[in-house]
Parts: structure tokens; C-alpha cells; sequence
């Protein structure tokens, strides 16, 4: 009993240490506060609304001005500009005041009424992917159900029956049901994964800040240091991952248990690595360095924004090596999709070699005669 | 530069790190659009039809069925655990269904947390099934007398002309890895000048020695960041060398403002760095700083999620991180080889706040290094007052 307060007194010696730490507090407490504000600002509209786009109606007839209002209601896009000719309406789109240009052309009505396709066109910016499939799926659904709608009135005036017309234009129906995320927000898909990533920053940034080109702790302070990292970012865990979606309004599924099986061992990876580094480079200014400077790349690498079977293998398996890679998804699949511990055991199972490799790392490298000064 | 060269991982961390940082990050996106991504088929019908469907769906570029699943919650856990994308699922009595016109009903569920896989994968789905349906249509048309071209033009009757500016293939390599190259390189160019600059403000008699040699502030900002300069340009350069050369990126633009915009650039970047190092307290603290600043900014120069749907708030603080107007201007001059007159208020824009970054700096650099009698005894003490 008195060897566990004893050890208590130590954690919460670890801890004050930190907060004495001007750099270290910074890391690991005021920025993922900051962060927490910052980061999800431009993603707090979760969808793309109303992208602004020019109209050019050489046909002005009902049938195109019908067309264009419909395209206006969409929640997509906004019509918030007509122009005469192709000149103007190119001119407004390299000011950016347009993001989408649509085009009717002359004898779009004549062409329904005379049965001929009436072809229309849009034109978006292909560089902004996200402006791009807003503008197209706007004008793809508008000239689909006006389509279907034209095509049925033919029909019929064919004096074929009502419900064949029906069937024969679309004898398949297909419906998308997005999952997990049902709106497509970009807050839900970008925030709950950009977090692990910030938790495991900070983290590997703040061992480096209080160790690096210092003398190891040993024995039992240096399990009180670990238990102090651990306990500290356990919290943050749960102030990512439950507090922040909760604040941001985004949906998480997850169960606890799961969310602890998977957080547990990548904390520990994290700070087994933390050690590592801080034991190879002595030189807190370089830690800190590296870290910010790979943070992005090592996003990219997890599989949330680009499909992780698009990496070649060996950069793959190389990135393995960095807990963020295989935990960013497994975070995701716990929270936001419900998954189980079989689910994610492969990534639990990656965290474990991580903790036993990084450690084995720092020990190894703690011997080395420039760490036992 | 000497320092530079007395100091063989800083050197490290200046050139070749960036450059390794780039290649993985070309690598990463070197296939430019995501293909034969896994997706899932939950077959219900097994039927010749159905099979047609799964054939049709597998022989598309973006997708690869690689899994036949029995039951809907089979299904389901493999989209959470990341087996596949999408899921297909056929309804039983797809083929009757069609032979009597009942119009069954395809489910096409596609994990949205993965936006842009699931996005890619949903869509190649549906169209599939979208085609599948019009071929039908097109023999029922045709087996009511109305002859084949005329079929044709009955089940298209608007349709719509798609065109992709600037970037046909929609590929990332345009989209994302352009934008992502420089957001790195900003970090190392801000990085570089925190410690560049807290080197001597953070050492107990840096300023001084820094005003014995350089005498006046502008010459002590040019000496410190001009070796830094003529570095982040030069691996600015290598990077772009990498995408028009190697990954053909498209380049319509002029390329004297290309060069210039780049050169402001990271000018902008290195005054932004430098000042945050003469505000913050210590090296550490500064580089944990421009951290806390730099890295979000991919975010928020709105390449990803555009800027006009942000909060006024998130519009703002884009506006003051030199990566916005970089990447539009850029944009401008490579992509969209937009006439020169319309990217003059960006250019503007970027210079502005080269002019007030400088200037801050400037003001901040006179005040440090007048104060010096005062911080000496200050950062003495400090030094004392520590163990």
C-alpha cells in the first residue's frame, strides 16, 4: 500500500514536471487544446452547398428556363449568374466568382418537342474534386428527372400503357445508400482520423521535449513516467475521440471497451517510440522538427483520404513502422463504424509488435555512452 | 552557412529531408486515380442476369469484386473491417422481376466515412447498374418496333456533356499533390527560420553578437534568412522539377510569375517564421508555435473542402497563411493558365502580407536587439536561476 503511494507520488512528480516545462505543457496539453478549436474550423459545414455557377441560355425558351431553375433549387449549386456568351461567363469563372458553367444551347425546346436529344453541357473546375461533383451531379440529376419526364410523355403519346412506359425506361432501379457517414460529411470523415494523428504528435513531441539529450529515467521513475504519459493521454483519448465529435455534432457508434482494446496498446506504442526517438536524437530542437514536418505525409498514409491499396507494399510495410498508420483506421472503424475487436485485431495486433519493438529500440539505445552521461 | 554546414543534421533536416519527404509523397499518388478498388457482391438472385451485373461491375477500372457474400450482415462486416468498400447487393428474383416489369430495385451501400474510395467505388457501382438498366430498356424499346437508334436517343433524351476543366482525368496527382508539396515545404521554410532566428534571440548573448555584425536590423534579417532562402527556393524548384517533369503535370501558366510567386513564397513563409521566433519565449516553444499555425493550413487554404463554404472565421485565418494565395496563384499559372490579369489581386494579396510580415519582423528585430542591456540580464538570470 505504501509502495503504491509511494509510486502515485512519483506519477504526480512526472506530471508536475511536464506542467514546469514551458515547451512540454505547450505540446502536450495547451496545443491539443488549440487544436481541438482550430483544426475542424474550415470543415464545420460538414457539405459543400450552394457552389455558384453562371448560366448561358442561348435558347431562353420554358423548357431551358424550367431546366435552370431546377438546377437552382438543388442544395448543390446556385445559378447566381446568367451570361450572353462563353466570353463573360469565363472571364467571371477565372475570377472565381464561378466555380460551374452550364450551357443550354439554341434549339434545346425545338429538339424535345421534335423528339431529337437535346443535349445540354456543363463545364467544372476538374482541380477542386469536391466543386467538380457538386456541379455535375447537380446538372446529371436535373437533366435525368427532366429527361424521364419528357421520355414518359412520348411514350404515352405513343399509346403505349402507363406502367409498361415505366418499366421500359427503367426496368432496374439502383439506389446508393452512403454508410457510416450518411451525409458525406467532411468534418465526420476528416476530424475523428486527423486526431489519432494529433494525439500520436504531440505525444512522441513531448517525450522528445522532456528527454531528448537527457539522462534516461530509471526504475521506478521511469515507470512513473510511463504511467503518467499513459494516464494523461488515456484522457486525451477520451476528449478526442467522445467529447470532440460530441461537440462537432458528428455521429460516433463505437462501443468503450472496443475504443479502450485499441487506444491502450497505441498509446503505449506511441510512447515506446516517443523514448526511441528522444534516446537516437539528442537534440530537442530536431525532434520537434522531424515531427511537425511529417505529420502531413504520415496522414496520407493511413488509408482514410487515399485508398491504403494504392501504396505500394514496400512503402506500406515501411509505414507500418509508425503507429498512426494502422491506428487512424481502426479509430475510425471503432467509432464511427461500430466495429468489433475481431474487426481490428490486425491493427491491435501491429500495436503490440510496435510497443515490444520500440521498446527494445530505447532500452538498446539508452546503453549507448552518450545517453549514460 | 556555416552554421548550416557545422551542424550535419540540421543540414539533413533542410534538403534532403524535404526532397524524401516529396518522393514518398510522389510515390504515394503516383498512380493518379485509385483503381480495382475491393468492393463486395451480396447475390441474392444467382441467376444469368445477376451474374451479368457482377461481371459488368468487376470489369470496370475503378472496381474489383472480391468477395461473393451470402447474407447482407456478412456483407456489413466486411465494410467495417475495410474488406471492401462498397457492397452490391442484387435482390432474389432480379431476373424474374425484370421479365414481368415489376422494376427491382439494386442496393448499392457504400462506406461514406471513406469519402473519396467509397465516393469512387458507389459511383462506378451505380453507373454500372445504370448501364446494365438501359441496356434492357434498349431491347424492350426494340422489341416493341422502335428501331435501334431511335431506342437510343429515346433513353438519353437531355443528355449532359461533362467536361472537367484543366484537370480531364480527374486525377489526384493535379488535385491533391500539387497542393500537398508545397504545404510541406511551408513547414520546413517556417521551420527553418524559427531556428534560424532563436538560435541567437534565445541564447543569452546572440543578440548582441548579431548586432556587432550586422548593425542594422535589415541587415541582420537579410544575413540570417537570405543562405535559407536561396535553399527552400532551390528544393521548391527540385519538387516542381519532380511534378512537370517526371509526373507530367499540366503547365499553362507564365512561367516568370510561377517562379516569382514561388520566390515570394517562401520570402513570406521565412518573415512569418522568423517573427513567430522573436514572439515566442524559447526554440522549442517557437517551433511548437508555428506548428500549431503551419500545419492546419492545408485545411484551410481550401483545396480539399473550397474556402467559400467555410465559416467566416475559417476565411479569414486562410487569408494571413501564405499558403492560400501560393496555391491559387498557383492553381491559376499551371492549371488553369489563367491570362496574367487575373491573378494580379492574388499576387497583390501575397505580397501584402510579405509586406506586413517583413515589416512586423523588422519592427521586432530593431526592439530586440535594442533592448539588449535589459534581456541579457534577463536571459543570465534565467540561466542561473535553472538547475
Amino acid at each position: 500500500m505504501r509502495k503504491l503511494r509511494h509510486f502515485l507520488v512519483e506519477v504526480f512528480g512526472v506530471i508536475g514536471t511536464l506542467f514546469a516545462d514551458d515547451s512540454a505543457k505547450s505540446t502536450m496539453i495547451v496545443g491539443i487544446l488549440i487544436y481541438s478549436v482550430l483544426y475542424p474550423q474550415p470543415y464545420v459545414g460538414e457539405v459543400l452547398r450552394d457552389v455558384p455557377v453562371v448560366v448561358i441560355d442561348q435558347d431562353n425558351s420554358t423548357a431551358s428556363r424550367t431546366l435552370v431553375r431546377e438546377i437552382d433549387v438543388t442544395d448543390l449549386v446556385d445559378v447566381t449568374m446568367s451570361a450572353p456568351d462563353m466570353e463573360t461567363a469565363r472571364n467571371a469563372f477565372f475570377r472565381r466568382d464561378v466555380y460551374g458553367i452550364f450551357v443550354i444551347p439554341a434549339g434545346f425546346e425545338a429538339d424535345i418537342l421534335a423528339s431529337r436529344p437535346a443535349p445540354v453541357a456543363a463545364y467544372s473546375d476538374g482541380s477542386y474534386l469536391l466543386i467538380y461533383s457538386n456541379v455535375m451531379r447537380a446538372v446529371a440529376t436535373v437533366a435525368g428527372t427532366m429527361g424521364a419526364q419528357v421520355n414518359y410523355a412520348r411514350l404515352t403519346a405513343l399509346g403505349v400503357d402507363d406502367g409498361v412506359a415505366r418499366t421500359m425506361l427503367s426496368p432496374v432501379a439502383v439506389t446508393n445508400v452512403a454508410v457510416f457517414n450518411p451525409q458525406g460529411g467532411y468534418a465526420s470523415y476528416v476530424i475523428p482520423a486527423a486526431f489519432v494523428l494529433i494525439l500520436q504528435q504531440t505525444l512522441l513531441m513531448g517525450i522528445g521535449l522532456l528527454h531528448a539529450g537527457r539522462r534516461p529515467p530509471t526504475g521506478e521513475r521511469l515507470w512513473a513516467t510511463i504511467t503518467a504519459y499513459f494516464a494523461l493521454y488515456m484522457v486525451w483519448v477520451a476528449f478526442t475521440q467522445i467529447l470532440i465529435p460530441y461537440l462537432y455534432s458528428i455521429p460516433r457508434t463505437g462501443d468503450l471497451a472496443t475504443l479502450l482494446l485499441i487506444s491502450v496498446p497505441f498509446i503505449c506504442a506511441c510512447i515506446a517510440m516517443g523514448f526511441a526517438i528522444a534516446m537516437a536524437i539528442p537534440w530537442r530542437e530536431g525532434v520537434v522538427f522531424l515531427l511537425v514536418v511529417i505529420g502531413m505525409p504520415l496522414f496520407f498514409l493511413s488509408g482514410i483520404s487515399w485508398p491504403v491499396e494504392m501504396i505500394p507494399d514496400h512503402l506500406r510495410t515501411l509505414s507500418l513502422l509508425v503507429p498512426s498508420s494502422t491506428a487512424i483506421s481502426a479509430f475510425v472503424a471503432v467509432d464511427q463504424m461500430g466495429a468489433s475487436a475481431r474487426d481490428v485485431a490486425g491493427a491491435i495486433q501491429t500495436q503490440i509488435v510496435l510497443v515490444v519493438v520500440y521498446s527494445t529500440l530505447a532500452v538498446a539505445l539508452s546503453r549507448l555512452p552518450r545517453n549514460r552521461r | 552557412m556555416r552554421q548550416i554546414a557545422a551542424r550535419p543534421s540540421l543540414a539533413f533536416m533542410l534538403v534532403p529531408l524535404p526532397l524524401i519527404l516529396f518522393l514518398m509523397l510522389a510515390v504515394i499518388f503516383a498512380p493518379g486515380l485509385p483503381r480495382d478498388l475491393p468492393v463486395a457482391v451480396v447475390d441474392l438472385d444467382g441467376s444469368t442476369v445477376s451474374r451479368q451485373i457482377v461481371r459488368m461491375a468487376d470489369a470496370a477500372a475503378d472496381v474489383e469484386v472480391v468477395e461473393q457474400l451470402a447474407s447482407l450482415s456478412e456483407a456489413r462486416q466486411a465494410l467495417v473491417a475495410q474488406r471492401a468498400y462498397a457492397v452490391l447487393l442484387i435482390p432474389a428474383g432480379l431476373e424474374h422481376d425484370i421479365l414481368l416489369g415489376q422494376g427491382p430495385e439494386v442496393v448499392v451501400f457504400s462506406n461514406s466515412q471513406f469519402l473519396t474510395a467509397g465516393g469512387i467505388v458507389g459511383r462506378s457501382l451505380s453507373a454500372t447498374v445504370s448501364t446494365f438498366s438501359a441496356g434492357v430498356s434498349l431491347r424492350l424499346l426494340e422489341a416493341q418496333g422502335v428501331d435501334s437508334d431511335r431506342a437510343m436517343d429515346l433513353i438519353t433524351p437531355i443528355p449532359v456533356q461533362q467536361s472537367p476543366l484543366f484537370n480531364p482525368s480527374l486525377d489526384y496527382i493535379q488535385f491533391l499533390l500539387t497542393a500537398i508539396m508545397p504545404t510541406v515545404l511551408q513547414i520546413f521554410i517556417c521551420a527553418t527560420a524559427v531556428l534560424s532566428f532563436s538560435r541567437d534571440h534565445h541564447s543569452p548573448n546572440g543578440m548582441p553578437r548579431l548586432q556587432r555584425i550586422a548593425l542594422s536590423p535589415t541587415r541582420a534579417i537579410l544575413g540570417k534568412l537570405l543562405p535559407y532562402t536561396f535553399v527552400g527556393t532551390f528544393v521548391l524548384l527540385l519538387g516542381d522539377v519532380l511534378l512537370f517533369n517526371v509526373f507530367d503535370a499540366s503547365f499553362r501558366g507564365n512561367v516568370f510569375v510561377f517562379f516569382l510567386n514561388g520566390f515570394m513564397f517562401v520570402l513570406t513563409c521565412q518573415a512569418m517564421g522568423a517573427l513567430i521566433a522573436l514572439i515566442a519565449k524559447d526554440t522549442t516553444g517557437a517551433l511548437g508555435m508555428m506548428g500549431l499555425i503551419v500545419a492546419p493550413s492545408f485545411g484551410f487554404a481550401g483545396v480539399s473542402f473550397p474556402r467559400f463554404g467555410m465559416t467566416l472565421f475559417s476565411q479569414i485565418w486562410g487569408a494571413i497563411i501564405p499558403l492560400t494565395p501560393y496555391l491559387q496563384l498557383r492553381t491559376d499559372q499551371t492549371l488553369r493558365g489563367a491570362p496574367l490579369e487575373y491573378s494580379l489581386p492574388t499576387m497583390g494579396w501575397l505580397f501584402a502580407q510579405l509586406l506586413v510580415f517583413s515589416a512586423l519582423l523588422w519592427v521586432m528585430t530593431r526592439k530586440t536587439m535594442a533592448q539588449i542591456p535589459v534581456s541579457e540580464n534577463a536571459t543570465v538570470k534565467t540561466q542561473e536561476s535553472k538547475p
